[in-house]
């Protein structure tokens, strides 16, 4: 169970979200202030930070630039400042994701899901979503727990989407992953490894999960499910 | 009478009143001199000659006299005005831009200074209004963002038919809310005249496309990039990000599910997005876009202001927005340099 620092000065949004949390498997401790969060912190590990910016004693962001060196858990922001540039101060300042009131208990829990599979020192080995199930350290695949036979690219591909579930992967980032740089990449190899992968997967009964979006990149999403 | 209303026509009347007083006065002085009655007019004889007098001794010096100053008055006036005929072309010219609009007053003929002076304090004015109405629109928008953020946890822990439709309005007004932001941002942004830099408008179609693409799949539409000619061009990268973002999201909601929208990336210094809708006539765009200028904010739909603070973005850059219905393309235009 991931265990969350909540650092919001608003008392009953901290323990909604708390609440929320809890019902998806999120332990979280809640501090009121940067200084309930330093004592807090001192004492406990923690997997994330969810923080709120505007607090009774500072500013999150200069907080969390402060903490910088430290370098982790990873911080997601909450905030009501929505403006263009904010968002992109917000991850200057060393958060690594960024939400805007209002949000649903759904959204939050999606992007914490997310950082908690980044590649990292808390990483988790075993990458799960939906039905798909891949272990880093053995670099085996499996969908409903029958293994996948993945040649290296196809599961160097679904590591990495993955570990983004949710969000696109953009192609070139997928082609600086997969291929060294000495080793030159037709159009169409990444598509070719694509499909591939596809096709195993539908196979496998892990139907319309991976996407593409024209253009741009691949997406594995979670099972569409009625909510 | 009418004429009186123009300072031309002013000039007119007092001129022929003095030629009607001076011709008078003339008349009175021949007479005297001449020591002509009106007897003597009765004798038909004497008339010839007393119309030549009259002819020789007022009219022709009267003539000689109006005619030039009726000329001279009409040019002189006509130039001390031209200052303000332009200042007036200007302030109509600015009506898209909503800062910063001043008269110059050093050009302007003496007597008309005064009231330059007044309209420009009136400007001034208008700008300290208008920036106080912005950063109100943006610090409401921000203090209702935490209550909604309560709401819309609460509504989390409820089940049933009316917490959906409870939901989707709290999304409606989130929606409402960041456009405010937005406009009040692009406002302030364009009033403080922020310098533009590059921006690489593939790779930002690229970014937005990126973006919104998983809440599209989840809503069971499409989307895709098409092309990489648009190229660069100087811009505040997150307004022309935020307009393309109204853009697709606009797009998104007139599209049929099962269908695909497409940014175009296909002309140099422009993006396009097109939908599966029925293509928006330049009329109806016309409409959507003067929404904020009439301040009719009858939506029902949710399309909101979105349209609207996309063609201020486009403003605020020196391109536009134009729809090509045929096509159902609506499509970002920025100057080429």
């Amino acid at each position: 169970m991931a265990r969350l620092l909540v650092i919001e000065d608003n008392e009953r949004l901290a323990a909604l979200i708390a609440e929320g949390l809890a019902g998806l498997g999120y332990r979280s401790d809640i501090a009121h202030s940067l200084a309930d969060a330093d004592a807090a912190l001192a004492v406990a590990a923690f997997d994330v930070i969810v923080l709120d910016l505007g607090l009774p004693d500072g500013d999150g962001l200069d907080w969390l630039r402060a903490r910088q060196p430290a370098g982790e858990p990873p911080a997601l922001i909450l905030t009501a400042r929505g403006g263009l540039e904010d968002r992109v101060n917000g991850l200057d300042a060393g958060a690594d994701d960024y939400l805007v009131k209002p949000f649903s208990v759904e959204e939050l829990a999606a992007r914490l899901r997310a950082l908690l599979r980044r590649p990292g020192r808390r990483a988790e080995p075993v990458l799960k979503v939906g039905s798909i199930k891949y272990d880093s350290t053995s670099r085996s695949a499996s969908v409903d727990d029958r293994p996948l036979d993945l040649a290296r690219r196809e599961a160097d591909l679904l590591e990495l989407l993955l570990r983004r579930a949710g969000q696109v992967v953009r192609r070139r980032s997928i082609e600086d992953a997969l291929y060294r740089l000495d080793e030159a990449v037709t159009p169409n190899a990444l598509e070719a490894i694509v499909s591939r992968l596809r096709r195993k997967l539908d196979d496998a009964g892990a139907v319309g999960q991976l996407h593409t979006v024209r253009g741009v990149g691949y997406l594995l999403r979670e099972p569409d499910q009625a909510r | 009478m009418k004429g009186s209303d123009s300072i031309v026509g002013r000039l007119t009347l007092s001129l022929t009143l003095v030629a009607l007083i001076g011709a008078l006065l003339l008349l009175l002085f021949i007479g005297i001199e001449y020591r002509m009655s009106f007897a003597e007019l009765s004798d038909a004889s004497a008339l010839p000659a007393i119309i030549h007098e009259l002819t020789e001794h007022v009219v022709i010096p009267m003539l000689l006299l109006a005619t030039p100053m009726t000329l001279t008055g009409l040019w002189a006036i006509r130039r001390a005005l031209k200052p303000l005929e332009e200042a007036a072309r200007k302030i109509d010219a600015a009506q898209g831009q909503s800062r910063g609009v001043r008269v110059e007053v050093e050009s302007l003929p003496l007597e008309a200074k005064p009231f330059a002076r007044s309209v420009n304090a009136l400007l001034d004015r208008v700008d300290v209004a208008a920036a106080m109405h912005e950063a109100f629109a943006a610090d409401i928008a921000h203090e209702l963002r935490t209550p909604l953020t309560l709401l819309s946890l609460e509504l989390d822990q409820l089940d049933g038919a009316k917490s959906e439709q409870l939901r989707l309005d709290v999304g409606a007004m989130r929606r409402l809310i960041d456009q405010l932001m937005l406009l009040a941002q692009v406002d302030a942004e364009r009033a403080a005249h922020t310098s533009p830099t590059p921006v690489d408008l593939v790779e930002l179609a690229g970014d937005v496309v990126a973006q919104m693409a998983p809440a599209a799949l989840a809503d069971g539409r499409q989307i895709e990039l098409n092309g990489e000619n648009s190229g660069v061009v100087p811009g505040r990268r997150e307004a022309i990000a935020a307009a393309l973002r109204n853009l697709v999201e606009n797009a998104l909601r007139v599209t049929p599910a099962g269908d695909t929208v497409v940014v175009l990336a296909d002309r140099p210094g422009e993006l396009a997005v097109r939908d599966g809708g029925e293509g928006l006539s330049p009329e109806r765009l016309d409409i959507l876009v003067q929404r904020l200028r009439r301040a009719d904010h009858a939506s029902s739909n949710g399309a909101g202001l979105g349209l609207a603070i996309v063609a201020r973005i486009m403003a605020a850059h020196g391109g536009r927005l134009v729809t090509n219905p045929d096509r159902r393309e609506l499509r970002l235009i920025f100057p080429l340099c």
